[in-house]
């Protein structure tokens, strides 16, 4: 709220520098987030935190400088030029319901003229950046502005029986506000009203109808305490929001209302007007103040610092505390009835420390006995995961988890999207099923801005309904798309295929050693049929990979071919790994064979693993296939296999002759198995 | 002694031969073993000679054996010295041309500078902890002494998914989860995504990042938690840095503070400067010790522990320390950024 620093003047007398004045703010938490110098003014922008109703007025603000800088505050006195008329002869005030309004203070000023006000006080209203309206709605102002109480005028001719009765609004009413605007009441809103209906909306907003004008010449001054659950309700329920309902709904002081309306009712007198003989109050059931208990012992124990009981007492009293010593060490404490914020031992140490200053307490570490291993197994694989990620040339994105709706349906993730209630747009209003989705959105992104090829990697949740349960999980997916590596003047441009994204997730495999996996053949929506593959670890099916199907692509306008994947990281990452185990490296040299076959296009490679693997050939080291192709040199159908096969004995060296005979053992299993012809010399074993 | 002149005069023919043919270290090695290798040189099997000569022919046959060792020896040591002179290889490319480049991926400049913060804490003795992104309004508000209706929470605008699940707004539920699960001591940040009902602009998103801290212990204090952060900061900007605690309010902590740290843009000396606001601070931390309540609320005594708390969001200290102006930047995903953070 902006802050004048000659209105301040009006409450404790500053003769400080702006600067000094703003660094004492800051210093006992009222930040000033701006000022500004004028000519014998300096305006301040202090962000008030919404437990500190207290400082939303000139006299908080001044209290709160007074206790920092040690001075006192000045004394107001309000004198009234007063009628013989009761107050109460000439309006009658009821509360009906007490909980949402403990307290109602009333006053009547006669024969107010309205006008312009007085220069002083337009200047006081320019200088917080309000506009001056009249006399008598600048009074209200200047008096909440000064002390946080909002009041609220009425015209008093205009008040239908005299009366103010307080109440919750019946089914069907209405009242047009000073904004002019219709408000639909509901029952659960309080309201001021009148013999007939409701003038005001109860510290929210008045109304129209028995605002004041320039015709009015008698004005009723409302001084009241509503709850602060109520308030914020209706204000929130209708939209409206006013510097009286913002004051309201953080909690005002329940003392006060008489102290305002007798302010107000002052400088109205000042104007001109006569103030009727005594301020009605309302106010049946007084808070009672609680008790704190205060220990000095756990102030040097929350802030690792003894503070003086003399500072103690006299920080707490200057600030408006009663305290009072029961013990040594020990104090009973009442809190001002405006600092609704301070209610445990807690509250009034902060009290204590805001005054003593942040900058004295010493910086200690904690002591530091080891708790736990500091990086969990699965933050560890995690990382290592994005390490190997990064080597094989996947650049890491963060995406939003928030999705269109109909872009999300189109990748059909198979999982029941969450919806938000209140979405930021109506293009983000489900979370994400799916991170595919989010890597097709960068991949067209950078494509677009020059980009030749995208490979990049996202780890994050996944969000959907489960039945009745919200589900998030976490899960990897990587996308690849054209030109791989950078341009060199040795090699030539390359692009990406299916192996590429199958090699990077073969190595995390490998390299987080998860064993065993495998891939197996099988569709999935989010790829071509034919053009995918499933990963299984330890027999659970953890994830699919495969070629982006056309129309998913189209939808995001990417015209080039897209190979992605998706694994369930969660799933991978809390599997026990396989640990490490040393295997002596035998130091006789290994004999390898080559064999060359044609077969069958069909035959896969998995498959003729398998059979290799099931024959369990002895000191079989190692296999691997090393070429594969099919041409005009191949029978139609057909492809060129060949195969290394590695043998090695741990404790000798193995004889030719050994070696020739497990060889054929290999190509007699294969060629049964999947009529592998043997190709020898270029010729073709029939 | 006829004999041995006719011998000598052999071997120094051969070696005149032999040493026009030799091409390499390996050759020159073989010559000199064939001439003077101790046992069975040809100069050693002379000096075997020597020996079965009349005592007055030994002065002279002596003097030539050695004439022959020293033109073996001289000559060798001359090709040694033409072959020790390396001779130039051919140049066939220019080595100015540029070295293959490796396409390594890059970290997100945001999960990267999380490491960079889990990794200070991590030496602190800090375990890292995780949580639910979806809540209830218990985790996210109740528990952290948000009350039903209280006006703190303007300060919280919620994405919800119905009446109490919505999207965390902050980490702090994470703390509650923690207190209910393990018992003192208790030293953890829990770094995370957090979402709020923000229109994108430069510096508000509806989702972004956030790292809080808790600990919890026998005798913790005010002077432990401005000694954790101001050992953090100093880690991650530098060890020169100015901090500053002023009072602050957050519903979960009594006392709160708010942490600065100076301006290292304009070092609090330009009015108009865009980072600072000419204020010279930056507000970094939110923190302060555990509210007696939330304590409470999962059970831990207040009377017998006491604990700090902080938070800090993870996106807008990024855009401090690597000056970035426009917090959109990190979820555009445009590789041309995100890849700065590899390699220049």
């Amino acid at each position: 709220m902006k802050i004048s620093l000659s209105w301040l003047k009006q409450y404790i007398d500053l003769d400080i520098s702006a600067f000094e004045l703003v660094d004492t703010l800051n210093n006992i938490g009222l930040m000033v987030d701006d000022w500004e110098e004028k000519e014998n003014e300096v305006i301040l922008d202090i962000e008030t935190y919404a437990n500190r109703p207290d400082t939303l007025g000139h006299l908080g603000v001044a209290r709160e400088l007074a206790v920092a800088l040690g001075r006192p505050l000045k004394e107001q006195s309000w004198p009234l030029i007063e009628l013989n008329e009761k107050t109460s002869d000439l309006i009658n005030i009821k509360i009906l319901d007490e909980d949402l309004c403990p307290r109602y203070c009333g006053i009547i000023v006669r024969g107010v003229q309205v006008g312009p006000s007085p220069d002083w006080l337009r200047e006081k209203i320019k200088a917080i950046g309000l506009s001056p309206i009249n006399n008598v709605v600048d009074v209200t102002n200047y008096v909440l502005f000064s002390t946080a109480q909002p009041i609220h005028a009425f015209d008093l001719d205009k008040l239908t029986g005299r009366k103010i009765i307080v109440r919750k609004a019946k089914k069907g009413e209405s009242l047009i506000s000073l904004e002019e605007d219709t408000l639909a009441l509901s029952s659960d809103m309080l309201v001021i009203a009148d013999e007939v209906k409701p003038v005001a909306l109860a510290g929210v907003i008045g109304g129209q109808e028995t605002s004041v004008s320039n015709e009015t010449q008698d004005v009723f001054i409302e001084s009241a305490y509503f709850d602060p659950v109520s308030i914020r309700k209706t204000s929130k329920k209708l939209g409206i929001k006013t510097e009286a309902s913002y004051r309201f709904e953080r909690g005002a002081d329940e003392s006060f209302p008489p102290q305002a309306a007798l302010m107000a009712a002052s400088i109205l007198t000042q104007m001109g007007g006569k103030a009727t003989k005594g301020i009605l109050d309302i106010y049946s059931k007084p808070r009672k103040q609680k008790t704190i208990v205060l220990r000095n012992h756990r102030v040097a124990g929350l802030l690792g610092l003894e503070i003086q009981e003399e500072f103690i007492e006299e920080t707490l009293s200057k600030l408006g505390f009663q305290i009072e010593r029961t013990q040594k060490g020990v104090w009973q404490v009442k809190s001002p009835p405006f600092r609704v914020d301070v209610e445990r031992e807690a509250d009034l140490i902060e009290e204590i420390v805001r005054f003593y200053g942040y900058d004295k307490i010493p910086a200690k570490l904690p002591p530091f006995e080891t708790l736990e291993p500091a990086l969990s197994p699965k933050r560890k694989a995690f990382q290592k995961l994005r390490q190997i990620l990064f080597h094989y040339g996947f650049d890491e994105v963060v995406n939003f988890s928030f999705v269109n709706q109909e872009k999300e349906a189109k990748l059909q993730s198979g999982r029941k999207p969450i919806e938000i209630r209140n979405p930021v747009s109506s293009k983000a209003s489900i979370l994400r099923t799916t991170l595919i989705g989010g890597l097709l959105e960068n991949i067209s992104w950078n494509l677009n801005r020059g980009a030749e090829g995208v490979h990049v990697f996202e780890t994050g949740n996944v969000y959907f309904w489960q039945s009745d349960s919200c589900i998030e999980q976490c899960m990897l997916a990587l996308a690849t798309t054209g030109r791989v590596g950078t341009t060199h003047w040795q090699s030539r441009n390359e692009k990406t295929d299916f192996f590429r994204l199958k090699s990077a997730c073969e190595a995390f495999m490998n390299y987080l050693r998860y064993d065993p996996y495998v891939f197996c053949e099988e569709d999935h929506t989010y790829f071509e049929l034919g053009h995918s593959l499933s990963l299984h670890f330890k027999g659970e099916p953890v994830g699919f990979m495969g070629l982006v199907r056309r129309d998913i692509l189209d939808s995001y306008s990417i015209e080039d071919e897209v190979w992605a994947a998706e694994f369930k990281l969660e799933m991978l990452l809390e599997k026990q790994a396989k640990k490490f185990q040393y295997r002596p490296v035998t130091r006789f040299p290994g004999i390898s064979r080559d064999i060359s076959f044609i077969a069958s296009q069909e035959v896969t490679y998995q498959k003729i693993k398998a059979a290799v693997e099931k024959c369990s050939i002895p000191y079989l080291n190692q296999f691997y296939i090393y070429d594969r192709f099919s041409g005009p040199s191949i029978p139609k159908g057909k492809m060129s296999l060949s195969l290394r096969f590695v043998f090695c004995h741990p404790q000798r060296t193995l004889l030719a002759e050994e070696v020739d005979a497990l060889q054929e053992r290999i190509i007699k299993t294969l060629k049964a198995e999947f009529n592998f012809q043997l190709r020898e010399g270029g010729k073709i074993d029939k | 002694m006829k004999e041995l002149k006719k011998k000598i005069e052999k071997y120094k023919t051969q070696f005149n031969r032999e040493i026009t043919l030799i091409q390499d270290k390996k050759g020159l090695q073989e010559l000199r073993n064939l001439f003077l290798s101790r046992k069975k040189g040809y100069v050693s099997l002379l000096f075997e000679d020597f020996k079965t000569l009349k005592p007055e022919e030994r002065p002279e046959a002596g003097k030539i054996i050695n004439e022959l060792k020293e033109y073996v020896q001289t000559k060798l040591q001359a090709l040694q010295e033409e072959f020790s002179t390396a001779k130039k290889v051919e140049k066939t490319y220019d080595l100015t041309l540029p070295g293959k480049d490796i396409y390594l991926g890059s970290p997100h400049p945001i999960v990267h500078f999380q490491q960079e913060i889990e990794q200070i804490f991590l030496t602190m003795g800090f375990t890292i902890e995780e949580g639910p992104e979806i809540e209830t309004d218990y985790y996210n508000f109740e528990a952290l002494n948000f009350p039903q209706h209280h006006p703190a929470r303007d300060d919280w605008d919620t994405l919800y998914i119905k009446d109490d699940l919505l999207l965390r707004t902050h980490t702090s539920p994470v703390q509650i989860r923690v207190m209910e699960k393990k018992k003192p001591p208790i030293r953890i940040i829990i770094p995370g995504k957090v979402f709020r009902k923000e229109t994108p602009d430069p510096t508000h998103l509806p989702m972004f990042f956030q790292v809080e801290g808790l600990v919890i212990d026998v005798g913790i204090t005010f002077a432990h938690l401005k000694g954790t952060l101001e050992y953090f900061l100093k880690a991650l900007f530098n060890e020169n840095i100015k901090i500053r605690f002023r009072p602050s309010f957050f519903p979960f902590t009594e006392p709160s503070a708010e942490v600065d740290i100076e301006c290292t843009v304009c070092d609090g000396k330009n009015e108009d400067c865009r980072v600072c606001g000419g204020s010279g601070w930056i507000e970094i931390l939110g923190a302060g010790m555990v509210d007696p309540q939330v304590l409470k609320n999962v059970n831990i005594d207040p009377e017998r522990y006491s604990g700090f708390a902080f938070g800090m969001g993870i996106d807008r200290t990024a855009m401090f320390a690597f000056q970035i102006s426009d917090m959109r930047n990190f979820y555009e995903n445009d590789l041309r950024f995100i890849r700065q953070v590899l390699r220049k």
